[in-house]
């Protein structure tokens, strides 16, 4: 049994149904890639996982916690933390305080109105800070940082979370190189301790970083497996016809 | 409840038509410029004010007809929302929380401006004597005037929907509603649509202007007792001229059954509760216009 | 790095101080009720401005009808005023006899009681803030959808009061015909008691807000202001904590409602009208709304220099407001306050061992800055 699991998930937009029934097992501390041709439905299923959609029919099981059709903020808290495909940080404020925000141990705003620095704060902000190549960064803006720099600040940030599942979009979208290569180091560390579910559409990319790879199609689970297998199902091959990745 | 007459419904339902025309006319810029460009105009109010201003100078002091006055409130009224446009709101396009303060900015000086040179006793307007006529409906009995503002709300609303979808101009500013990078990839100057639309949309206002100077006295202040109203309509709308002919339509009718029921002040103070009750349910509008994703 | 003299929190502090101690001794040099009065009404105003920066400096929530708060405290504090003058005997304020009522309001009976009275003036505007503000939120109206609502919101209160006339007066509005009489004392409105009942309250408030937007609370509410849906996935409910802030904001005008009638001993619906609650937007918007201390100056610059320099050319000078308004809009969208900040931070800036807040590739090559505060 996963910590995540999803079954038979359905969406539909008036009568345009983007989800057909899929399901997911997501196993404890492993690293599922979600790819799939443009339009398969990858960042709508992040959606319906996280609770900015909710599926027309179908549940989300986050560790035998019902967590269907809940609000976002519930399923954040619930554990599982987002990264999205636009970075999305906080342009106004410092990094350091992205960082603060981000730790939500504590989400009452009226206690929140009485306690400046919770417990833990400093030894995770120094871990997360470290850990994402940010340490001299802390009092920078946040909207003066590199796009590489935005796209780590926000990896950190929802580290900081401390989330059992990370939901990353296209993690390394618009980096260099160089980046890519610390990002591949950095996510195979993490996955000794969380369990991350990563889109991406970079298959060099998946290569390095996939324990398990699912396939999508048209709002349908098509394959999965090792990234192996995969490469050589023919339904795969089929649909990624003339896509030279695969 | 009040026994209520058959007579005195569709009294108020022929009332609440004409108050829905007023309502509308006094939208129809505003809804074209927040549809299109996307700026919440304070300075709606006072560019309805300066129409009327436009139409008594031109009446008192040249002698012009009612009738002319209309398109030449118009054209005034337009060159200064374009000069405003140009000089101001083109700047702020990306910051729509900035573009209401700063046309409210706008509004403080186009009144100041007008007081200071008409002062802040009343003006009127005049219209040939047939429009002062009353008409009688069976038991209605409405003003020619009133008719009059409402075929001309009628005629305005077919020519704007003509210009946005009949013709060269409007397939543009529609396709930079759509997308902007992609239209500007198609050769269209997203620029030039803004500016075009958003004196259009004064120039609309100007004309209503000329109309409110005659159903009421002209004032530096007249504006701000129409802007409210004409918010509401576009925001009820969802900022569409669809949306907008619906919005009034019914607002116009409620206002004028509650009107009915108990007084005309009460029934605005009801009529607005229930436009934010409906507005928490639908906040993007009877006709919503779906939302990018991200 | 060398920090900006204007995110120094011990500077701030300081600021802060400096500000109030010159209030404080204010009374020492002003002896004139009159003038005094005047100043305690400036008071009011940069409470307002204070609650107009919390909210849409801080929180990013633009209102545009905090006279709702301003103006239903008001009320309430002159119906509890005016009550003080009627007694069992005589219980109908004269108003109401002129427009032939009998019998004293159902609602109005809660206002005998002077304590209970003052805190129905602050609770009835509150519950609304809480109602009203968590009404908007949860449909997560947002933006200038909010300007809007609250914009129709407080022209329905408008209408409403105006159309109440036998229990509000309507257009002419309340006027108690003596001084607030409270724990055992008169508080004569041009007395130096009321201006030190205004400071007390706008220092009170003052540094309440200055300590919130410093707490983790303020801090998440800056972030929503930037990217609400952000925060929403850190696992914050987003729209608790705009109702909450819209509510703070609303409270301190309440508090500011029931000052301003202590020391004019007046109310009318034209303090629910929407000049008015665009003004407060303007003092913030003026002054820095992103400064508490900013949006305070803010309002007692633009009604000093409207009672001072204004009077003759009241014309002119709203004329000038709005155009000066127009020009912050455009080309400071922090106000005063963040013209300050700009020129310290030019001056941090060109302090030896300088580094500028540029974008650098990563793993920078010195380490300075890694501790705050």
């Amino acid at each position: 049994m996963g910590i995540l699991e999803i079954h038979n998930l359905n969406k539909s937009f008036g009568g345009t149904h983007v989800i057909n029934d899929f399901s997911l097992d997501v196993t404890e501390l492993t690293l599922c890639c979600l790819v799939g041709p443009n339009g398969a439905g990858k960042t709508t299923t992040m959606d319906l996982i996280t609770g900015r959609q909710k599926p027309t029919s179908g549940r989300i099981v986050l560790r035998d916690d019902d967590i269907t059709g809940l609000g976002e903020h519930e399923i954040a808290q619930r554990g599982i933390g987002r990264k999205f495909q636009v970075p999305a940080v906080f342009r106004e404020l410092s990094v350091r305080q992205n960082f603060e925000v981000s730790y939500s141990q504590e989400v009452n705003p009226f206690r929140n109105m009485f306690r400046r620095q919770p417990a833990g704060f400093k030894s995770r902000l120094d871990e997360v800070a470290t850990l994402t190549g940010l340490k001299d960064r802390l009092h920078v803006e946040a909207g003066l940082l590199s796009h590489g720099e935005t796209q780590w600040l926000e990896i950190g940030m929802v580290l900081m979370q401390n989330p059992a599942i990370l939901l990353l979009d296209e993690p390394v979208a618009g980096m260099t190189e160089s980046e890519i290569e610390k990002t591949i180091v950095f996510l195979n560390q993490l996955k000794k301790n969380h369990t991350l579910i990563v889109v991406e559409h970079d298959m060099s990319f998946v290569r390095e970083i996939a324990d398990v790879v699912t396939v999508m199609h048209m709002g349908s689970f098509l394959a999965q497996g090792k990234l192996s297998e995969i490469e050589n199902n023919p339904k795969v091959r089929e649909v990624y016809l003339g896509e030279p990745e695969i | 409840m009040p026994h209520i007459e058959f007579a005195s419904v569709v009294n108020a339902l022929i009332l609440g038509l004409s108050i829905a025309s007023i309502w509308l006319i006094a939208a129809i810029g505003l809804t074209i410029i927040y549809g299109t460009v996307g700026v919440i105009n304070m300075a709606h109010g006072e560019f309805l004010m300066l129409g009327a201003y436009t139409s008594y100078v031109l009446q008192s002091f040249f002698g012009l007809p009612f009738l002319l006055c209309l398109p030449a409130s118009f054209i005034v009224v337009a060159a200064i929302g374009l000069v405003i446009e140009r000089g101001l709101i083109r700047y702020l396009y990306n910051r729509p929380l900035d573009t209401l303060l700063a046309t409210w900015g706008v509004s403080l000086v186009l009144m100041q401006g007008v007081r200071i040179l008409f002062g802040s006793d009343p003006k009127y307007v005049s219209v040939p004597e047939i429009f002062q006529s009353n008409v009688e409906f069976g038991f209605v009995s409405l003003s020619v005037f009133r008719i009059f503002v409402f075929g001309f709300t009628a005629a305005v609303v077919a020519g704007t929907v003509y210009l946005f979808y009949r013709t060269r101009f409007g397939m543009q500013v529609r396709a930079v509603m759509q997308n902007k990078e992609m239209a500007a990839s198609f050769g269209i100057n997203a620029d030039r649509v803004y500016m075009t639309t958003f004196a259009i949309g004064a120039g609309l206002a100007g004309m209503a202007g000329c109309l409110f100077g005659v159903l009421a006295i002209v004032l530096p202040t007249m504006g701000t007792a129409y802007v409210v109203q004409a918010f509401l309509v576009v925001v009820v709308g969802g900022g569409t001229l669809v949306g907008s002919v619906a919005a009034s339509g019914l607002t116009g009718e409620l206002q004028s059954i509650f009107a009915m029921l108990s007084n005309d002040t009460f029934a605005r103070f009801l009529l607005y509760v229930l436009i934010v009750v409906f507005l928490r349910f639908r906040p993007r509008g009877l006709f919503a216009v779906a939302k990018a994703r991200r | 790095m060398t920090k900006n003299l204007f995110h120094d929190k011990t500077a701030q502090w300081t600021i802060y101080a400096v500000f109030f101690l010159c209030l404080a001794a204010i009374p020492a040099f002003v002896s004139d009720g009159f003038l005094l009065n005047q100043f305690a009404t400036y008071g009011v105003y940069a409470m307002l401005a204070l609650s107009i920066s919390l909210c849409w400096g801080f929180g990013g929530i633009l209102n545009l009808g905090q006279g709702i708060a301003f103006g239903l405290a008001a009320y309430g504090m002159a119906m509890t005023m005016q009550m003080q003058s009627q007694d069992a005997s005589n219980p109908l304020p004269p108003f109401m006899a002129n427009n032939s009522l009998e019998q004293l309001p159902f609602f109005w009976e809660p206002f005998w009681n002077t304590g209970f009275g003052i805190v129905l003036a602050l609770v009835v505007p509150t519950l609304f803030y809480v109602i009203f503000g968590s009404l908007m939120f949860r449909a997560r109206v947002s933006g200038p959808f909010i300007a809007i609502m609250t914009l129709a919101m407080l022209s329905a209160l408008y209408t409403l009061i105006l159309d109440m006339q036998p229990y509000t007066n309507g257009v002419n509005g309340i006027s108690p015909p003596a001084a607030l009489h409270i724990f055992g004392t008169d508080i004569d409105p041009y007395s130096t008691k009321a201006y030190w009942i205004v400071f007390a309250l706008l220092l009170l408030t003052t540094v309440a807000s200055k300590l919130l937007t410093q707490s983790k609370f303020g801090l998440v509410v800056q972030a929503l202001r930037g990217d609400p849906e952000r925060v929403r996935f850190l696992g914050y409910n987003v729209a608790l904590y705009e109702t909450v802030i819209y509510t703070i904001s609303g409270l301190i005008a309440a508090i500011a409602g029931c000052l301003w009638v202590m020391l004019v001993q007046y109310v009318s619906p034209a303090q629910f009208d929407v000049t008015f609650s665009i003004t407060m937007v303007i003092w913030a918007g003026i002054g820095g709304r992103l400064s508490l201390l900013g949006a305070i100056l803010g309002a007692l610059m633009i009604q000093g220099g409207q009672s001072y320099l204004g009077d003759q050319f009241l014309n002119t000078w709203l004329l000038l407001l709005g155009g000066f308004f127009i020009l912050v809009v455009r080309f400071l969208p922090r106000g005063l306050a963040g013209l300050l900040e700009k020129v310290l931070g030019m001056v941090a800036d060109r302090q030896p061992r300088e580094s500028g807040p540029i974008a650098r590739p990563l793993a920078p090559h010195h380490a300075v800055g890694a501790s705050e505060k």
